[in-house]
């Protein structure tokens, strides 16, 4: 048969965003790929150097419009590193639990589009069902759904509220029960493992060549994880692992692995949130004022010129980092530049020359193992 | 075993109302001659159009079932979980309260029911209160069925959109396949009995006639995939194509064992047979009824063998291009399809429209009391087997599980599924020559069933060993899966060492 090519995108139901992916394909076999990136480039590099440090949040919330609350502590870290500021601890245990239940929140979504991408409708609704719940509680603390703006330089915007912490820890209990229904459901239907297994490989040491991060490496057997080798905020003090698959297949790791890796990451995520609930310094029932210093520390608005602020922070994508360097504007109070490194920027075209030698019908399998999100990709 | 309700003998009779009344009214007329042939061809437009119409408008429930019972299965709180929001209102109050607008009180206790409902089993959650007012629950109840009609409001939407036709489209080909499809599709609806006495035609060879008739369609789907001049149409065509040439075998292997055990070829005499017979064929062939399901659902193209339309990597598939009422007959078609299926199966193997049981409780009756059960309509019987096999087997497997790949429906068809449909034909011959006792037939009126399937004295003998080895096999099956493998896979994520020996960042 004759080799043609297909564009699928911008607006396909692949994509899980704005971005295209061409592929030449021999029948149904995929022979070659090509990704095009860049529909939805905003600038918010260039958009940073003209706004201070405070200012510059609500854009990094909006990286990535499915893990906001990650986004905008990995840049919280990076300023916080150039204005040199010591966070009281109250405040790194809250950014800890609204990380983590970003991080549940992120991998629903990530389950619950993967589920049509295989071709299971009943996934979507039911991981929507769940993900209302970390939802609830993000909005509990940020005051919105979506794009929260919740960490301050030194601290968070406000307290837990009264009753978080119960709430907290049912939904957190229901939703370790949820994993299992999920896993019944998936890990017992055939159908879910031959689309799965066998499919997508990507080998370990290609990957890290690339740049690939975060959970599609661990899916490949190496355990890095930056919470874990590099811990910042109080990682180092609750009780959790990483979780890291045991490589399968000389091939390297394929869609299933990056399936259980986030499955089981998100039963990590539950871990360390109950035992944070419990550690957290001031009492997990007290709610201290906006602008206490248990939770917000004074910060200084301007930066020498010269200083530099980095921050290397496990997204739920992979691991994003932020490099800034103070003293723009001849004032100091913005930043010089910002640079942002995004994982799926490096991931989706290393992902794209994956799916060569598989079939059409595996595009959206291997594609949404991966987890794109266009959002950080584009910046 | 034939029910009292004989649709054809009271049209098609030549004393009947009809009939009598048009040859009647022909008399001194130049058309007397002719009057009788004019007659039954009036009466036979007429039986043919009361059932179309009742099959069709049937169709409207099984659209209702899925939505309904999927909004269940999803564990959804959108605008369709219509069955519970009759009663659910926001935060406990009663919902619409429409039966207060009856004329002469005549929903008052309709009414208390709800008010009861509402009390005991309403919602007064705080935790749904949001989603009750996002969906506005309030008006959810104000229709007769909570969401029947909704199908028809998508049908005007279909109707009212704008009809495209791609520029470099092949526009006749374009054109003519939606109508190759769902006429195609309508015809098989003439086969299809409703009872003993509702059908639309009758020919000797309806069990061939239906399944022609199911064929066809797939050319039309080819048509239709390469004249929109699409790569993804294109590709959805050939995998409809390639697909359905491969569980068309089976599936006609397995008809044929169903038309060697009932010895006939007619949809009719075989549900006869069933009941003459003694036992449903699902009991005599079990293996044949699930190749017949896998098949059909296959045939139908839903999940999990929708590959022709896989909205993930194929847009729509092989109607991506279609808009408008050509797109709404497609989709109507395609149930319509998945609807014969259901009724083909409760014909084939469920024994069409008698009760369950309905030869053993005739007898268990007796002589003066088994008349009783002619009183109820064949063709409900029917309609409710049908909707039952539509949700138990089409709707829980399209929600309940994934898409395979191309390959490996193709591969699944030709090395597993042919293989067993020769081996089901091969059973049939054995039981119809071997294991059959013509002796025991009853009669085509006699409500008692027949005792063809006793053996060694015991009744039903050969129906019960042969759904003990099935089932035996089916449980050896499930757990001979080769699920070590995928287990090891399951639980093998795993940390160098257990929790709190070791702190992060000490490594």
């Amino acid at each position: 048969m004759a080799q043609m090519w297909i564009t699928m995108g911008p607006q396909h139901p692949m994509t899980h965003g704005l971005w295209t992916l061409r592929v030449k394909v021999d029948g149904e076999t995929v022979v070659d790929t090509d990704a095009e990136l860049g529909y939805i480039h905003r600038g918010v590099e260039k958009i940073a150097e003209a706004r201070d440090f405070t200012q510059i949040t609500p854009y990094c919330d909006r990286l990535c419009y499915v893990s906001a609350m990650t986004w905008a502590n990995s840049y919280i870290y990076a300023a916080e590193d150039l204005l040199e500021v010591e966070v009281p601890e109250r405040a790194e245990y809250i950014r800890l639990i609204a990380a983590e239940c970003q991080r549940l929140a992120s991998h629903l979504m990530w389950l619950g589009a993967y589920g049509p991408d295989i071709g299971s409708l009943t996934l979507m609704t039911w991981c929507m069902r769940d993900r209302e719940m970390f939802l609830d509680l993000l909005q509990e603390l940020g005051g919105s759904r979506m794009h929260y703006n919740y960490p301050r330089v030194g601290g968070v915007k406000r307290d837990m509220p009264v009753g978080f912490a119960d709430r907290l820890v049912a939904k957190v209990k229901l939703f370790e029960h949820r994993i299992d229904e999920y896993e019944m459901m998936l890990d017992e239907s055939t159908i879910w493992l031959v689309r799965l297994q066998g499919v997508g490989y990507a080998k370990a040491e290609e990957m890290v060549n690339a740049g690939v991060s975060g959970p599609n490496i661990r899916a490949a057997g190496v355990n890095y994880d930056v919470r874990w080798a590099h811990p910042y905020s109080v990682y180092d003090q609750v009780d959790w692992e990483p979780a890291v698959e045991k490589p399968t297949s000389v091939k390297g790791a394929d869609c299933y692995d990056r399936y259980r890796v986030r499955m089981e990451e998100m039963r990590q995520s539950c871990r360390m949130m109950l035992d944070a609930i419990e550690k957290i310094p001031g009492g997990k029932n007290t709610n201290y004022a906006n602008g206490d210093e248990m939770i917000l520390a004074k910060a200084p608005t301007r930066a020498p010129e010269g200083a530099t602020g980095f921050s290397h922070y496990e997204c739920t994508r992979g691991a994003s980092q932020f490099y800034i360097q103070g003293g723009g504007d001849g004032r100091g109070k913005n930043p010089y530049r910002l640079s942002i490194r995004s994982p799926m920027f490096i991931t989706i075209p290393f992902v794209a020359k994956t799916m060569i030698g598989y079939k059409v019908a595996d595009i959206p399998a291997i594609m949404g193992s991966f987890d794109p999100c266009i959002g950080e990709t584009d910046r | 075993m034939k029910d009292n309700y004989d649709l054809v003998g009271f049209f098609l009779s030549k004393d009947g109302l009809l009939r009598s009344g048009i040859i009647g009214v022909l008399e001194g007329t130049p058309l007397e001659e002719s009057a009788s042939s004019l007659s039954f061809a009036v009466a036979t437009f007429a039986v043919v159009n009361v059932v179309f119409l009742l099959l069709f408008f049937s169709q409207f429930a099984i659209l209702w079932i899925e939505r309904k019972a999927v909004a269940r299965m999803q564990d959804r709180y959108g605008a369709t979980t219509a069955l519970r929001s009759l009663w659910v209102g926001e935060n406990g109050v009663t919902a619409g309260e429409w039966w207060n607008m009856l004329p002469f009180g005549l929903g008052k206790p309709l009414g208390a029911v709800n008010k009861y409902l509402n009390k005991n089993f309403g919602n007064r959650d705080e935790k749904f209160a949001t989603v009750d007012r996002v969906n506005n629950r309030s008006w959810m109840g104000k229709t007769i069925v909570p969401g029947f009609f909704q199908n028809v409001a998508d049908g005007m939407k279909f109707l009212v959109k704008e009809h495209m036709v791609p520029q470099r489209a092949d526009r006749l080909i374009f054109e003519v396949s939606p109508f190759l499809i769902v006429s195609s599709t309508l015809l098989i609806l003439g086969m299809i009995p409703l009872s003993s006495g509702i059908y639309a035609t009758n020919p000797d060879l309806s069990i061939l006639y239906a399944i022609a008739i199911f064929g066809i369609a797939p050319i039309g789907v080819f048509f239709a995939g390469w004249s929109s001049n699409n790569k993804y149409t294109l590709i959805g065509g050939i995998r409809s194509a390639a697909q359905l040439t491969a569980y068309e075998i089976p599936l006609l292997l397995t008809l044929l064992s169903v038309a060697i055990l009932s010895g006939t070829f007619n949809i009719i005499d075989s549900i006869h047979f069933q009941h003459s017979a003694g036992a449903w064929n699902l009991f005599l062939m079990p293996l044949g009824a699930v190749l017949f399901l896998v098949t059909m659902i296959a045939e139908v193209e839903r999940v999990p063998f929708d590959m022709p339309e896989a909205e993930a990597e194929l847009v729509e598939g092989w109607w991506t291009e279609y808009g408008g009422m050509r797109f709404g007959m497609l989709f109507m078609a395609e149930y319509i399809r998945t609807y014969a299926a259901c009724f083909l199966f409760t014909h084939f193997f469920l024994g069409g429209w008698h009760l369950p049981f309905q030869g053993t409780l005739a007898a268990l009756l007796g002589d003066s009391l088994n008349g009783t059960i002619e009183f109820f309509p064949g063709a409900i019987m029917t309609l409710v087997k049908s909707w039952l096999v539509f949700l138990v087997v089409f709707v829980w497997a399209r929600f309940s599980l994934a898409r395979i790949r191309t390959d490996q429906i193709l591969e699944f068809g030709w090395r597993m599924l042919l293989p067993l449909a020769v081996l089901q034909v091969v059973l049939a011959l054995v039981y119809r020559l071997y294991l059959f006792n013509p002796d025991g037939m009853s009669g085509q009126n006699d409500p008692v069933g027949g005792a063809a399937w006793d053996a060694f004295g015991i009744p039903s003998f050969v129906p019960i060993v042969t759904t003990v080895f099935w089932l035996a096999v089916f449980f050896v099956y499930l757990n001979d899966e080769d699920k070590s493998v995928n287990q090891e896979r399951m639980f093998h994520v795993h940390t160098d060492k257990p929790a709190g020996t070791v702190s992060p960042g000490k490594e």
